[in-house]
Parts: C-alpha cells; structure tokens; sequence
C-alpha cells in the first residue's frame, strides 16, 4: 500500500495537498506545527493510490510518497533549505521543476543560476548549484555575461513579472533577440509580491493592487503585457511557451517545458523563455485554493497557455 | 620592443587583449567608440567575445555576470554612459567582483557636449553607484600610460577583487602616440578564481551575492570593504617634475592637464621661476601623504583641471590648510593653454609677495 510522508514542520497549512487528492486520503492536522500551521495527515490511509499530485502541487516539498518500497525525492539540485515564500504561492512548484529539469539533464555540476529582485530573490538559497544575484530587471544580462564567457555551462534566470517585463524589458527582448543560449524562467504571478501588492506589468484590466485601488485602469496603465507574443514577434529562433502550476496535470505540463528548455540551451538550438502562471495568495487577498482557481478562470483566458514558438531544430 | 602609432582609445583596446582579456561588453557613445569598434574586430581574432549591448546598463551587467564566472572582463564608456553603469559598479562591489572600466570623460552636466573633461572626478572617486563603496581609479596622462594602466588595472581588479576604471579624457582617447606593448598574458596562464560560479563540481557551491539582510551582518562586510578599500593604499601611485627643491608654487594635476601644466613649468623654469608639478597617477586612492609632504616644500599650492573643481577637495584635504591652495579649471570641453596657466601661477605667487624673478 502506497504510504505518504509528511515533514510536517515543512509544511505551511496552504491545504493544496488536500484539495488535489482524488480520492479525499488526506486531511489536516487537528494540531499545529513549529511554525504555527495545520499540517495534512493521511487520515485515510487505504484510500491513498500512490498517484503523487500531492508532492507535485506542494510548494514546500513537505511531502513524498512511497509506493513498493520506492519514494518520492525532492530534486539534488535544490538544497532543501525551508522556503521563505508565504503559503500556497506557487513559487515553490516552480523550483522543484527546474530542479527536476537540471536532475533529469545531470547538469547540476554545469548549471548556473541567477538570482532576481522581488519574492525570489533569495533563490540562491534553495537552488543546489553555483548562483549569482542580479540587480532589478537585469539577470538575463548576467546570464549573456556567465554564458558568452563560459558556454559549456547550462544558465538560466529565475525572474518575476516586475523584473522580466518591466525594469529588465531590454535587457529580455535583446537577449532573446541575440539568441543567447540560456534559459528564463518568468514567474507571471499579476503582480509585485515582495513590496506588497502593486501593479505589475501583467496586473489585468480591473485588477486590484495597492497601486491600482479601483482596479487597473487601462486607459491610464495601458494593458497587460503578454511576454510570450511580443517576443514572438522577434525573428531570431527561440523556444517560447507559456505553462501553469495550478493543478498536477498542468505542473506535469509544466515540467515537460522546463525540461525541453534547458535542453535546447544544452543543444545550443536557441534560447528559451517558460513563462509560468503563478500565484500570489497574499497579494491577490485570496485563499491558496482559490488563487489556483483565480489563475484559471481569469489568468488563462488573458494569457494563454501553450507553445508560442518553436525552434525549427525541434 | 617595436613601437606602433596608436589612438589611445585602440591602445587600450589592444591593451586589454594584452592583459588576457577575452570579454568586452559595450555600448557605442562618443568619444570612446574607437574601443569597441577596435575590440569588434580585434576579439575573435584571438578567440575572444564582442557584444554590443542594448544599453551601459545591460553592458555592464553582462560585465557582473562574466566576471562573476571568473574571467577577465572589459568595458568602456563615456560619462552619460559611466552614469547609466553605477548601478553594476556598485553590485561588482558589493559582490567583490574585479573589472576593467574605462571612463573617458567629456563634458557635462547633462548631455553635455562631446569635447574633453575632467568633470566625472567625483564620479569616479567617490562614487558613481549607491552604497558606501569605493573603486581604484587610474588616470594616465600619455598613450604608454593608458596602456600600462590598462594592463595593471587587470592585476589590480584581481588582487583587490574589485571594479577598477581607467579615468582619461577624450584628448588621450583621440591622440596618437608611439606604444610599446609588453608580452601578452594567456588567459589560460591566468589562475583560477576560487570563488567564481563555473559549475559546482567536486566542491561547495559559489554564489556571487551583495544581499545581506542582517543589518550586523552587513555592518561588519562594510567594515571588512572599508579596509580592503584602505589596503589600496600600498599601491598608490604618484609623479613629480622639478619637486626635488623648494619651490614657490607647485602645480596639482592629473592626466591631459598635468602634460599642459608640464610645458608651463619647463617654460616658467627658463625664466628662472620655482615652480614644479605634483602628478596624482591613482586618483583613488589619493595620494595623500606624498602631496602633503611635497607641499610642506612649496609655497603654495595651485590645482589645474577640467573641472570647476573636484580633485580640488582631495588636495585641500591632504593639504588641511598649511598651505594656501588655489584653483585654476576649465570646462565645457574647453582646454587651457599653457600661457594660461604661466598667468595663474604668476598671479598668485604675486598675491602670495613672491619675487616672480
């Protein structure tokens, strides 16, 4: 019988384990943790099938699953250092991924990554490879830097919404323009997390942040950038495509993605650009599950998901 | 050793080649495009690496990044442009990253013009970037020098592990004069750098960062910069001309001025006037000491430069009021001629009741 594991002092109570679990085998704590949270037991057991949606869709890698004596393992090439991210943001999906993608490759010797402003600025602490930290907007810079001078390793940039689209908008278009061969990683989550809610680049029409208090008004903000299309139009090969984390199918979508992209910069096809739908529970004022269900019901249809580009290679 | 006719702006090109340097990250902007343009060519053909960034911003971030995977890296600009790169200065520093900058003032405030200045002293000096740091700055006065501080600067960058600029005005950057080169480093002879991130196989890993949240933490990595920052101190680096006696004036200046000033001092020497030049070579850091005891042998002291008067602060500070200091700029790309400065020195040793012979 598959067995689930929880490091329940990981866990930071978001419940997303709970809700994606088909068969209702887990529930919460009727105590707390060290941290203060409720944390998921496998209150029933049996009725547990070893499918693992609840290790992909945990953003604290709190729980594995053991299914004939084989379980689960979070990725070599994070450090499992306790993620600071606040619960349920998505963030920490997104990490397990690209650690995936650089165990899946057996590049973790060659890989360096690079570090932005904003939630994720302390990733140097969770990635389990050599890091830089980038000033605001500028990490696709470094990454041209780390890998014209040393084009045997594998470089990607871990960037949010405010820092790729914004503040770093030259620097990302000229990088995928010059074809550099590395990998963005761009967390699209609608909005600036770490300075407390304020309109990002991608905020949609009407949405409300701490800078846009009646919803963003597009005849004064303009509209929504959509990353994925404008680099589309640049004629230099890239590998555009645009995933979510909402939900185990579509994390397993975006794993296959982030693989694929570090494997064109491997190839030295082109480069890569993943943007990733996320979400922000905190700054969106909205409970983890329900930030699942935002992304879907009001991110997707702005921001589709899905290949935007190809390389010809392919 | 066979000697070229160069620009100094190819010179310096050439002279980063020469220092091992397979990198050069840049930005076209006058009057330095003579750098990347020369570096364009001149980098694949000994399997080096030319980008033309989007911007000095991008450039110089593409500096932190490839210097921050351990290589010898170069970038040049102009003052709008040197403007536009505080901000990775500043990160290199604070990540200690070493870097070759090459700063070849025009004039300014703004947009300025494009003619040569002396006016991104404090720029250069005292700052340029955020945050409490400091970065050597080396001013050469001839071609030779802009390529052996070139070359140096390299070394410098290393030792200190820290952004170092070449601080030179368009004159020097336009002109041509015969250069010497010495034998060339390979970069492959070049040691490896411990803590640079090349992939973390078969040791810990690196991570090149200047965030420190603690406070206490970053208290003590200030203090800890502070005295790299002093440890410079041993290689400062300074030039005198008719210094050996006393003299009535003594002339302070650096770079294109101090070759003006040296004709002005040969011609005040013939008509038997005591007067003798003070030559700051590393402006950072500032040769302190070594002007104020050669002060201690002048009457007064005049400071000469492209400016309305910046290394002006430095000499009255290492001076601290035991001799009168006076000013003497131009500015707005504007250059004194020699006979000007003969007319400054004669009126001051004139105000000071000095015999002018």
């Amino acid at each position: 019988m598959p067995t689930v594991h929880v490091e329940k002092d990981r866990c930071k109570g978001c419940e997303l384990c709970t809700r994606v679990c088909p068969e209702q085998a887990l529930g919460m704590s009727e105590k707390i943790n060290a941290k203060g949270y409720f944390y998921p037991v496998a209150k029933e057991a049996d009725k547990c099938t070893g499918c693992r949606r609840c290790v992909l869709m945990c953003p604290d890698e709190a729980i594995q699953v053991e299914v004939k004596g084989k379980r689960t393992a979070p990725p070599e090439a994070l450090t499992g250092a306790p993620l600071h991210y606040c619960p349920g943001c998505t963030h920490g999906v997104i990490h397990s991924l690209i650690g995936d993608a650089i165990d899946h490759l057996g590049i973790r010797e060659k890989t360096v990554g690079i570090a932005p402003v904003g939630c994720s600025v302390l990733a140097y602490n969770y990635f389990n490879v050599d890091m830089q930290q980038a000033s605001h907007g500028r990490a696709l810079a470094l990454a041209t830097g780390i890998k014209r001078g040393r084009p045997d390793l594998a470089v990607f940039t871990y960037q949010g919404d405010g820092d790729l689209a914004s503040i770093g908008m030259a620097e990302t278009v000229h990088a995928a323009n010059r074809g550099e061969k590395v990998t963005a990683i761009f967390v699209n989550n609608a909005i600036y997390g770490m300075t407390g809610g304020q309109m990002a680049p991608t905020t949609l029409p009407g949405q409300i942040t701490s800078t846009t208090r009646a919803g963003r008004d597009v005849k004064h903000a303009g509209e929504p950038i959509r990353m994925v299309e404008l680099l589309n139009e640049l004629q230099t090969p890239a590998y555009l495509t645009r995933v979510s984390v909402h939900d185990p199918k579509h994390i397993l979508a975006a794993r296959k993605a982030i693989r694929k992209a570090f494997k064109y910069q491997m190839d030295g096809v082109c480069f890569s650009l993943v943007e990733i739908l996320s979400t922000c529970p905190t700054g969106w004022g909205q409970t983890p599950h329900d930030a699942c269900g935002w992304v879907v019901d009001k991110m997707t249809p702005y921001f589709p998901l899905g290949d935007k580009k190809v390389p010809e290679a392919a | 050793m066979e000697k070229k006719l160069m620009k100094g702006c190819e010179a310096i090109g050439e002279a980063a080649i020469c220092a091992g340097a397979r990198l050069f990250f840049g930005y076209p902007i006058t009057p330095q495009n003579e750098i990347p343009e020369y570096l364009s060519s001149r980098m694949p053909q000994v399997g080096g690496t030319f980008v033309q960034a989007e911007s000095e911003v991008a450039a110089s971030n593409m500096l932190y990044g490839a210097s921050g995977a351990g290589k010898r890296v170069i970038t040049s600009s102009s003052s709008p442009g040197i403007s536009l790169m505080g901000e990775a200065l500043s990160y290199m520093a604070g990540a200690e990253l070493p870097a070759v900058i090459v700063s070849i003032m025009r004039a300014g405030p703004g947009l300025g013009g494009i003619l040569p200045s002396q006016s991104d002293y404090f720029q250069a000096t005292k700052g340029g970037g955020h945050g409490d740091y400091r970065v050597m700055v080396l001013a050469p006065e001839t071609v030779q020098e802009a390529v052996d501080h070139t070359i140096k600067a390299f070394d410098y960058a290393d030792k200190y592990r820290n952004p170092v600029i070449i601080l030179a005005d368009g004159i020097l950057g336009q002109m041509m004069e015969p250069v010497t080169f010495p034998e060339p480093v390979r970069p492959e002879d070049l040691p490896e750098k411990p803590w640079a991130t090349t992939g973390a196989k078969g040791r810990e890993r690196n991570i090149v960062n200047s965030l420190y949240l603690n406070p206490d933490v970053l208290e003590e990595r200030n203090w800890q910069l502070v005295k790299k920052y002093e440890a410079m101190r041993e290689d400062v680096e300074f030039d005198t001309y008719h210094l050996d006696d006393e003299v009535d004036v003594m002339i302070v200046a650096y770079g294109t001025v101090a070759r003006i000033a040296r004709t002005a001092v040969d011609t005040m020497r013939e008509q038997g006037m005591r007067v003798g030049l003070f030559r700051p070579v590393t402006v950072y850091p500032f040769p302190s000491d070594a002007l104020a005891e050669a002060a201690d042998k002048a009457g007064a002291v005049l400071t000469s430069e492209l400016s309305t008067g910046q290394m002006l602060e430095d000499v009255k500070a290492a001076i601290a009021g035991k001799r009168p200091v006076e000013f003497f700029g131009r500015v707005g790309g504007n250059l004194m001629a020699p006979e000007e400065i003969v007319e400054q020195v004669t009126a001051l040793m004139e105000r000071q009741g000095r015999s002018v012979a």
